[in-house]
């Protein structure tokens, strides 16, 4: 994380005294960092894609208008339309494997038991 | 440079970092508009009427509404994420602060040095920082006021400075200083007689609300005084910057080595709910040591808990709870009229004021505000949204 070069001090980037447990359930406020990150990170992509953009326009590769009307072919189309099916289980797995779990085999061997 | 840091001591983000604290500005408004009004929403249409049915009355407090509504999921996610959101502030600007350290360090030597301003600045290396400060990373800001990576370091100035650049957005102002800058206006024009020849600010930080005040009063002796000692070189090197003479010193608010009645004005800004309550009271009473008789003691605050309602109190107090301000609601709780009183401030002296924020409402709006006090806090005052207000209160000697 920290940018300091190996001969200096590195600046501190955690709060001391990490304390911000708000959900009972394990892990939940961790997720909620980790989502809020996430979101951040995506929001650096679209800022970067908006800069290419932006160049691609002043370059005159293409403008953002041709963006804006540019049409898949139906081929394409299909297969975007596939993938984002597939890249919206992906995000909500765990919604999914919630439900799914509800048909375990009652005879499922038991793991051992914690200690 | 981060948004709000124009001077010469910004920081140059990379495109990532940028887009990083950009989206952190945009984040504080969600969770602090969208979030907080769903989460009064769901206060008001569930929880307070649940606690009314089992209760035969609604909540008295803001104890009793943080009690009814901390198991609610809203007050849960609002929580997280304003505590997350609070770090990634900090975290956003934390990179490009530490790549510029020496290049910070140099330029705060020279702007120190410069002539562009007469202030100055002292540091004592033998100066004890108090617990309440040294022990804590106060609002969750890593090293706080007063950590030091090296001889005569401003680093933490700069992270406070660049920080709240991004916590604040726009709320404080162009150059962060609308909390000095609406209050210097609102009380030059209050009292055109007024013209105090020496000004004190109480743990002034980087100095971004003492700055107005000498700007405001141009013949006054301006200093500033806080335990970090990072912030009060920043500080004067960022007043320097301005062309703006402040005298910034490391020295505890609670005694201070000024004269008996020195000062004609002693102000403070987000001070005094960062200062333990016996703090508090010390502080009040070195005020009142310091200031010449017919000086004015005016401390800018969050909006105490009996001038608000239930709600509005569990809201503001919350930081005090989840935002590392251990003593945000302890001060909130002591009523300013009787710690003013305590100090041995005539009762007949307290004044209190709610002024309308000069960027939001403009010049005329503050002047106006001068003859249309009713004194009254309410839902925006001391509230990052849309409509604030700055509450400030003290006494004449």
């Amino acid at each position: 994380m920290s940018t300091a070069g190996a001969d200096k001090k590195p600046l501190r980037y955690s709060v001391r005294g990490k304390d911000t447990r708000f959900f009972s359930a394990e892990g939940v406020d961790e997720l909620v960092a980790i989502s809020m990150a996430l979101a951040q990170e995506l929001w650096v992509v679209k800022e970067r894609l908006a800069a290419y953009e932006g160049l691609a326009a002043k370059k005159k590769v293409f403008t953002a208008k041709e963006i804006e009307g540019f049409k898949f072919t139906p081929a394409q189309r299909a297969k975007l339309d596939a993938e984002s099916q597939a890249f919206i289980d992906r995000v909500f797995f765990t919604l999914r494997e919630r439900v799914e779990g509800l048909a375990a085999d009652p005879d499922e061997p038991a793991p051992p038991k914690e200690p | 440079m981060t948004k709000y840091v124009n001077h010469d001591l910004k920081v140059s983000p990379t495109p990532e970092e940028a887009a990083r604290q950009t989206f952190m500005s945009s984040m504080r408004m969600y969770v602090l508009h969208d979030l907080a009004n769903g989460m009064r929403t769901v206060y008001e249409s569930e929880v307070e009427p649940k606690f009314e049915r089992k209760n035969k009355r609604t909540p008295k407090d803001g104890v009793e509404v943080h009690r009814a509504l901390k198991k609610d999921p809203t007050f849960k996610f609002y929580s997280s994420m304003r505590c997350n959101a609070q770090e990634m502030v900090f975290r956003s600007i934390l990179p490009t602060v530490e790549r510029s350290q020496d290049t910070l360090n140099k330029k705060a030597k020279a702007l120190s040095r410069s002539k562009k301003a007469n202030g100055t600045v002292e540091t004592d290396p033998n100066f004890k920082v108090p617990r309440s400060v040294s022990a804590i990373d106060v609002h969750r800001m890593p090293g706080n006021y007063d950590t030091e990576y090296g001889p005569d370091d401003v680093t933490q100035g700069a992270v406070y400075d660049n920080g709240i650049s991004v916590f604040s957005m726009g709320f404080f102002g162009e150059n962060l200083d609308d909390i000095g800058s609406s209050i210097s206006m609102f009380i030059k024009n209050k009292y055109p007689k007024f013209a105090p020849k020496r000004i004190l600010d109480m743990g002034c930080t980087i100095g971004h609300n003492t700055v107005p005040w000498a700007k405001a009063y141009p013949k006054a002796e301006v200093h500033a005084i806080d335990v970090g000692a990072p912030v009060v070189r920043y500080g004067h090197a960022r007043a320097q910057a301005a062309g703006v003479p402040v005298h910034f010193h490391q020295q505890n608010a609670e005694a201070t080595d000024f004269e008996d009645e020195s000062f004609d004005l002693i102000f403070s800004s987000m001070f005094l709910h960062e200062v333990p309550k016996k703090g508090i009271k010390k502080v009040f009473k070195e005020a009142r040591r310091l200031l010449k008789p017919g000086g004015l003691m005016l401390h800018m605050e969050l909006p105490p808990n009996k001038m608000l309602g239930a709600y509005d109190s569990f809201y503001l107090d919350w930081d005090s709870y989840y935002n590392k301000e251990p003593f945000y609601k302890p001060f909130r709780d002591m009523d300013p009229r009787a710690v003013c009183a305590d100090a041995g401030f005539a009762k007949s002296k307290f004044v209190q004021y709610v002024i309308p924020s000069l960027g939001q409402y403009g010049e005329k709006a503050v002047k106006d505000s001068v003859k249309k006090q009713t004194g009254k806090a309410d839902d925006q005052t001391g509230r990052f949204a849309a409509g604030i207000h700055w509450y400030c209160f003290g006494a004449w000697k």
